[in-house]
């Protein structure tokens, strides 16, 4: 009986294997067919913002509130836009892909402006100066500069722009004769920073407003020399939303002209930066 | 860590009982009535049985998250980080809680059924009266197994904007750049969580073997 059932369900379960996976490969059609909301719609149903839940100081959770640079310009967005704002509140993982699929309207987050994401994503106006440093342990005398990281292991956050652009570094060093160490890549930064106290990694590479705030909070940790170019955080929305980007650099350019931008920039990372571009293209 | 933050990490707390119990809740009784499917040997639904659960046994809770979280509103379904993390623990607990249910269902003697059978029983008394009371036993320490598993695989629902005990640690770390102090605090919270559990087993446990000694 045993035998005679499972030969009927074998045929059965070919089929539905089958199905199944034809239905698989379907998936990423339908993918391909998300469409950003457009102006109107957001209108109806409110701007749905995503913001990182880790990234001081950029965004941070508080005793359980957001907070930090882009949540105070949410704020303010709040009294600007004329529709409602509804946040959602993410690890960095799922934030990029969440906008390119239209699941959020907008990433308010500090997204470095790559070529590779501008394949899928269009860019605001700079929200800072974002040049990439290196930190290493105050203790280690080792390193006292660029070329002292040769061989070193050095810490970066998985699918950043940091990554991206480490062969930047390499170059530079070698320029010098050395070349790029071991990379360990992290989810978040918090981790990385624990491994270089931990001295797990020789150094860690971020851009210089993280870096300065992280320093500040922790002085066993000393910010050494730029690694990288010109290099801008925006905002991301889905590619070729051109109605929703013209808002939001709106927005930008209202807060610029009244003086808070440059208020929050001074609050948050400790210097204004007056003269970033309105739009940047990347070489990178 | 400030009075706010031991306060974040309680409310994480409560996201994972609430989410870990609701998937309990929910995955229990559809393992059951899946295993008795398969059990029953229904044509064509058997089928997609076993291919549900192997499938679902095969994918990784965090992809199984992401896929749902993503894909679905693709193709019309609007859906929140709360609902998606709640389909995404039924669909992959039901899946274990189904075999677990069925290896119970296996071993069960088949003369007492049939003896239940001759005696009258319609198909129904015979489940309730003869068949759940014994597979409950044999199943529970496998079951409460796959809960708390349940339990400590809440913080990958993190990854869709989930904060769990977990998540709310490490948001704590990264606003102090101190993470040791949450995350020992996370770690002195699922403790509890997990051991209520087991002491209900017991406490189930305890009353049968009591139940049976009367009888």
């Amino acid at each position: 009986m045993i035998a005679y059932s499972s030969a009927r369900s074998n045929s059965l379960l070919r089929r539905l294997i089958f199905g199944l996976l034809a239905a698989l490969f379907a998936m990423p059609m339908l993918i391909g067919n998300a469409k950003a909301a457009s102006l109107d719609e957001i209108k109806k149903r409110g701007l749905i913002v995503a913001t990182e839940d880790d990234f001081r100081p950029f965004e941070f959770v508080k005793d359980g509130k957001p907070t930090g640079f882009d949540n105070e310009l949410i704020e303010d967005l709040r009294k600007y836009a004329p529709f409602e704002i509804k946040q959602e509140i993410l690890p960095w993982t799922g934030i990029l892909a969440g906008v390119s699929t239209g699941k959020y309207d907008v990433a308010i987050t500090a997204a470095i402006i790559t070529k590779e994401r501008k394949k899928s994503l269009d860019f605001t106006s700079p929200i800072a100066d974002a040049t990439h440093y290196y930190v290493k342990r105050k203790d280690d005398k080792s390193i006292s500069s660029i070329k002292d990281l040769n061989g070193k292991t050095v810490g970066v956050q998985a699918g950043s722009a940091l990554l991206a652009r480490l062969p930047e570094l390499n170059t530079m060093l070698e320029k010098e004769g050395g070349k790029l160490g071991k990379i360990v890549e992290y989810t978040s930064y918090p981790e990385a920073y624990q491994d270089l106290a931990l001295g797990r990694v020789d150094y860690v590479v971020n851009t210089i407003i993280n870096l300065k705030t992280l320093v500040a909070e922790k002085p066993v940790f000393e910010v050494g020399q730029a690694v990288s170019g010109k290099s801008f955080p925006a905002w991301a929305v889905a590619k070729d939303n051109k109605e929703l980007l013209a808002f939001l650099n709106e927005f930008i350019a209202k807060e610029k002209a009244s003086g808070r931008f440059a208020e929050l920039q001074k609050k948050w990372f400790g210097e204004a930066f007056p003269d970033l571009p309105v739009a940047f293209e990347p070489e990178f | 860590m400030s009075g706010g933050d031991i306060a974040a990490i309680f409310q994480g707390a409560i996201v994972t009982v609430t989410l870990s119990l609701i998937g309990i809740l929910i995955g229990l009784p559809i393992g059951l009535g899946l295993a008795l499917i398969r059990w029953a040997n229904v044509p064509v639904v058997g089928g997609i049985v076993i291919l549900y659960v192997s499938m679902l046994r095969a994918t990784p809770l965090v992809t199984l998250l992401l896929l749902l979280f993503f894909a679905l509103p693709n193709i019309g379904v609007p859906i929140n980080p709360m609902s998606a993390a709640i389909l995404a623990l039924v669909m992959n607990t039901s899946a274990f809680n189904c075999e677990v249910w069925r290896s119970a269902l296996m071993n069960f003697p088949k003369d007492q059924y049939e003896a239940a059978q001759s005696v009258g029983m319609r198909a129904g008394q015979r489940f309730r009266r003869i068949v759940l009371p014994q597979i409950v036993r044999v199943s529970l320490p496998g079951l409460v197994n796959e809960m708390s598993l349940l339990i400590k695989v809440t913080p990958v629902l993190a990854v869709v904007g989930v904060v769990d005990i977990t998540r709310a640690a490490v948001r704590i770390g990264a606003q102090t750049y101190e993470p040791l102090p949450p995350l020992l605090a996370a770690v002195a919270l699922y403790a509890p969580i997990v051991f209520a559990l087991v002491s209900l087993q017991r406490w189930i446990e305890r009353r049968q073997v009591a139940a049976e000694a009367a009888a």
